[in-house]
């Protein structure tokens, strides 16, 4: 599986940072999900429950209160203004 | 003998009090430091990334058009004060406040209890949350985007190393277009740049007002162990002198009293 470096961060730090496979997220726009090679793009993230796909297959789930998704070329960043897992 | 000792022996006491208490004030700032250092950087890796991204947007044609990229001069301004809890901080919040003073138009909002005592306003430095950065930005915004203040800034400290810091304005909005960007062909804005840059604008004044009051306050814990260091100093000093002219004191008042008795014994 093709993996990319997701980070998350917030202002207590960075929550997050390594190698996933899958982000789903609610988007401004509707629900979406970005996997490696995603075309760059940036959205707002709405306050929702997010899904992280690990490289081994394990899924973590943890809640944004709203946010910025900036899917970069080789990198992925959340920035959420408050994040729990 | 007696008042002129006496009165030494009481203020060498008061002055060691005195040492006793910078000391336990360095030790404790010292203490913090450590602790306020993760902080500064974690909301500054934050800060930066937003910052990043908002200066990215903010220099895109269509972000034009935002009401938070409107210059309107300095007309209403409102700054945020971001000084101390507490004093004993060498010239920390003295500072901060002469900077305060070269605006005398503008409309405060403190920060920390010292800012507080003069600005009025009840936010904590030391224990100041990202929900009330949050609903704070929140504020600012809708009153910045409605035309009601023309300008934001922050007055914080800040942290040059453990031995100096210094008072500085930050201007946070309007958001002004930068010379350095990234390469923003072919990234894709959802739903599209100018509501991008609105729903971001908000975190990222927030994600600066908590950068700054982290910051400001890793200033003011290393103001105060540099001032309780020099403060610690100078009472060992000042103890050390006192000390001597006690010693001199007793021993001429011993001397006096011995040549009392000599001359009383008509030797």
């Amino acid at each position: 599986m093709n993996t990319f470096v997701l980070t998350i961060s917030s202002p207590d730090g960075n929550i997050f940072q390594g190698e996933a496979v899958k982000l789903s997220v609610r988007g401004i726009e509707g629900d979406l999900a970005v996997m490696a090679g995603h075309i760059p793009f940036i959205t707002a993230v709405k306050d929702c429950d997010c899904k992280i796909e690990l490289s081994d297959g394990t899924e973590k789930k943890g809640h944004t209160s709203g946010g910025l998704l900036n899917v970069a070329k080789d990198s992925v960043i959340l920035l959420s203004d408050c994040f729990n897992w | 003998m007696g008042v002129d000792t006496k009165k030494l022996r009481n203020r060498i006491k008061s002055v060691d009090s005195t040492l006793h208490l910078t000391t336990a004030m360095g030790l404790v700032a010292s203490s913090k430091i450590r602790k306020a250092m993760e902080a500064m950087l974690k909301s500054r890796e934050y800060a930066g990334m937003i910052e990043k991204v908002v200066q990215n947007l903010a220099n895109s044609k269509e972000c034009a058009k935002s009401p938070y990229m409107e210059q309107r001069g300095e007309g209403k301004t409102c700054i945020i004060v971001i000084a101390g809890d507490r004093g004993l901080a060498g010239g920390y919040n003295s500072n901060v406040f002469r900077l305060a003073k070269q605006y005398p138009d503008a409309e405060f909002i403190a920060v920390g209890k010292r800012a507080c005592d003069i600005f009025g306003g009840e936010y904590n430095a030391e224990y100041f949350s990202f929900e009330q950065a949050s609903a704070l930005s929140k504020k600012l915004c809708s009153e910045f985007s409605e035309g009601s203040i023309d300008r934001v800034g922050i007055i914080s400290t800040e942290y040059i190393s453990m031995m100096s810091q210094e008072a500085r304005i930050s201007w946070i909005l309007p958001l002004v277009r930068s010379e350095e960007t990234d390469d923003m062909t072919g990234i894709i804005f959802e739903p599209d740049e100018l509501s991008v840059l609105n729903t971001a604008v908000p975190l990222y004044v927030a994600g600066m007002i908590v950068a700054h009051v982290r910051e400001s306050f890793i200033s003011e814990v290393a103001a105060r162990r540099c001032a309780m260091d020099s403060a610690g100093k100078n009472a060992k000093q000042m103890i050390d002198d006192l000390q001597l002219a006690y010693n001199r004191a007793r021993q001429s008042a011993i001397t006096q009293e011995i040549t009392e008795i000599v001359a009383g014994s008509g030797m």
